[in-house]
């Protein structure tokens, strides 16, 4: 594969290597990704793009069998050393899930949750500040802005996952990583939160995880295809879907039996 | 290459491959023909060839929907994108060579009145041969993905200019020679740049064919042959 270092990297992986248990589950792995892009990871279930995402704010960490091995910095700092927090480093690092998952309160509380427990707010009127920033860059302001009392699972599918951008957005994060976060919704609620992560480009560094082919060339500018733990190809989207060097990339993306 | 996993999918590339190598064997006949009705003069030959133009033209609608309605369906990706692109744009060459050959078929109806000028027709005749090979090449490149038979065709291109540049010298001679041949070789002189024109338009098809093979378009510059926008005299 071809050497894709890069200027400044928002975040750099170096030999990372995951096992679930006897399961060699990422093999080796290195890759650079760069800040204010959007980078996109694709390939088939079980190629280990979601597990590798969920190394970049520790997820696995919760996993027992799983153990996580090689150096993956983000602004140049180890984010597995032993001094990092890893809550902190989630606040930093933010996720949005497959399913919307709001919390089972009001749609206010729903945005407010993070900064409270971090401490970013110093009374209301700063905590609803950042509740309306929040809301307005996840593009649902508008809709709920007069029920931000009402349960935040009483939204549409759409704007549940709307919700979850707000409230990964929050808590100020530098780097945003999505896994799959349209597959359980319509294809206009799809347009709106792509929209939204094209605009959310401006002031993070987004890793979106994603089965839809022609969602990785519409929204992102970056792509690494993985396969069977490996990381094949990794380059510009726009090479990737119109002349990829790999093979075993030109099959998958074109529908065939690899 | 593997198949897709959805079979349909590769049905409807092969029906466009197909409709492709067709309409490439119409203009392929039209080109010979073409050159065949000037030599012998026959007018009959000229009118078949002035009608079959429709056939080209009606194929090159066909390709043009079907194209759009993978491109619509399937939102082919790398290789197929290329494929499909290579295939609009080899149908839109084909049936501008089959306009040319329409052209020459209309002019030797006008020619069989006039004096034969010594030697031409079998010089058009060469040269349309000479183009007409290098589609049939163009097109074996095209259905068998080979970029060096592509290159090879690309590079003969070069030859029809000569046989062109040979030919405006000639026909400038027998004009300056005896006016009465201005109007003849005027309609030869077209004919013989439709020709040309059209050995231009394979060669833009043998560059599609490497585009699609290897994803980048030929960098290297190719001989250019013609010559006679500079001629001054003889």
């Amino acid at each position: 594969m071809k050497d894709t270092n890069m200027q400044n990297p928002k975040i750099s992986a170096k030999n990372v290597q995951v096992y679930y248990g006897d399961n060699h589950a990422i093999k080796d792995v290195n890759v650079e990704i760069a800040d204010k892009t959007v980078t996109a990871f694709i390939g088939p279930s079980g190629c280990g793009k979601s597990t590798f995402l969920r190394c970049l704010n520790r997820m696995n960490d919760t996993i027992d069998i799983c153990r996580v091995t090689g150096e993956i910095k983000i602004d140049n700092e180890d984010i597995y050393d032993a001094k990092v927090d890893p809550v902190q480093l989630r606040a930093k690092v933010g996720m949005v899930f497959q399913k919307p998952n709001p919390f089972p309160k009001s749609i206010y509380d729903n945005v407010a949750y993070g900064p409270k427990i971090h401490g970013l707010a110093r009374n209301k009127a700063e905590l609803d500040e950042i509740v309306e920033k929040a809301l307005r860059k996840a593009a649902l302001w508008n809709e709920a802005k007069d029920r931000l009392n009402s349960p935040g699972t009483g939204l549409s599918g759409g704007q549940q996952q709307r919700l979850c951008i707000a409230r990964a957005i929050a808590t100020a994060p530098e780097v945003l990583l999505m896994d799959e976060p349209c597959s359980a919704l319509d294809p206009i609620a799809t347009a709106q939160v792509e929209e939204l992560i094209d605009e959310l480009r401006q002031s993070y560094s987004v890793v979106i995880v994603t089965h839809s082919m022609q969602q990785a060339a519409r929204v992102s500018q970056k792509t690494a295809f993985f396969h069977l733990g490996n990381l094949v190809e990794y380059d510009d989207t726009t090479k990737i879907f119109t002349n990829p060097d790999d093979p075993r990339t030109e099959s998958y993306i074109s529908g065939r039996i690899g | 290459m593997a198949n897709h996993i959805s079979s349909a999918y590769d049905r409807d590339l092969e029906a466009i491959q197909t409709l492709v190598v067709k309409m490439g064997g119409m203009v392929e006949g039209a080109i010979l023909l073409a050159s065949q009705s000037l030599e012998t003069r026959d007018v009959e030959l000229a009118e078949k060839v002035r009608a079959d133009d429709k056939k080209i033209d009606a194929l090159e609608l066909q390709i043009n929907e079907e194209a759009a309605r993978v491109i619509a369906l399937r939102a082919p990706v790398s290789k197929d994108l290329r494929s499909i692109l290579t295939v609009l744009r080899i149908a839109a060459s084909l049936e501008r060579i089959g306009d040319y050959a329409k052209n020459m078929a209309k002019r030797t109806g006008t020619l069989v009145d006039m004096p034969a000028i010594a030697g031409s027709d079998a010089a058009l005749r060469r040269m349309a041969r000479e183009v007409s090979l290098m589609l049939k090449d163009m097109l074996d490149a095209y259905l068998r993905g080979d970029a060096v038979l592509a290159e090879d065709v690309r590079q003969r291109d070069q030859e029809v200019d000569q046989m062109y540049n040979a030919l405006f010298r000639e026909f400038l001679t027998f004009m300056m020679e005896d006016p009465r041949n201005i109007t003849a070789c005027m309609h030869l002189h077209f004919m013989a740049k439709n020709v040309e024109r059209m050995g231009d338009l394979v060669t833009n098809m043998a560059e599609q064919v490497i585009y699609q093979v290897t994803g980048e378009m030929p960098e290297e510059a190719r001989p250019k042959g013609d010559k006679t926008s500079y001629m001054t005299e003889l």
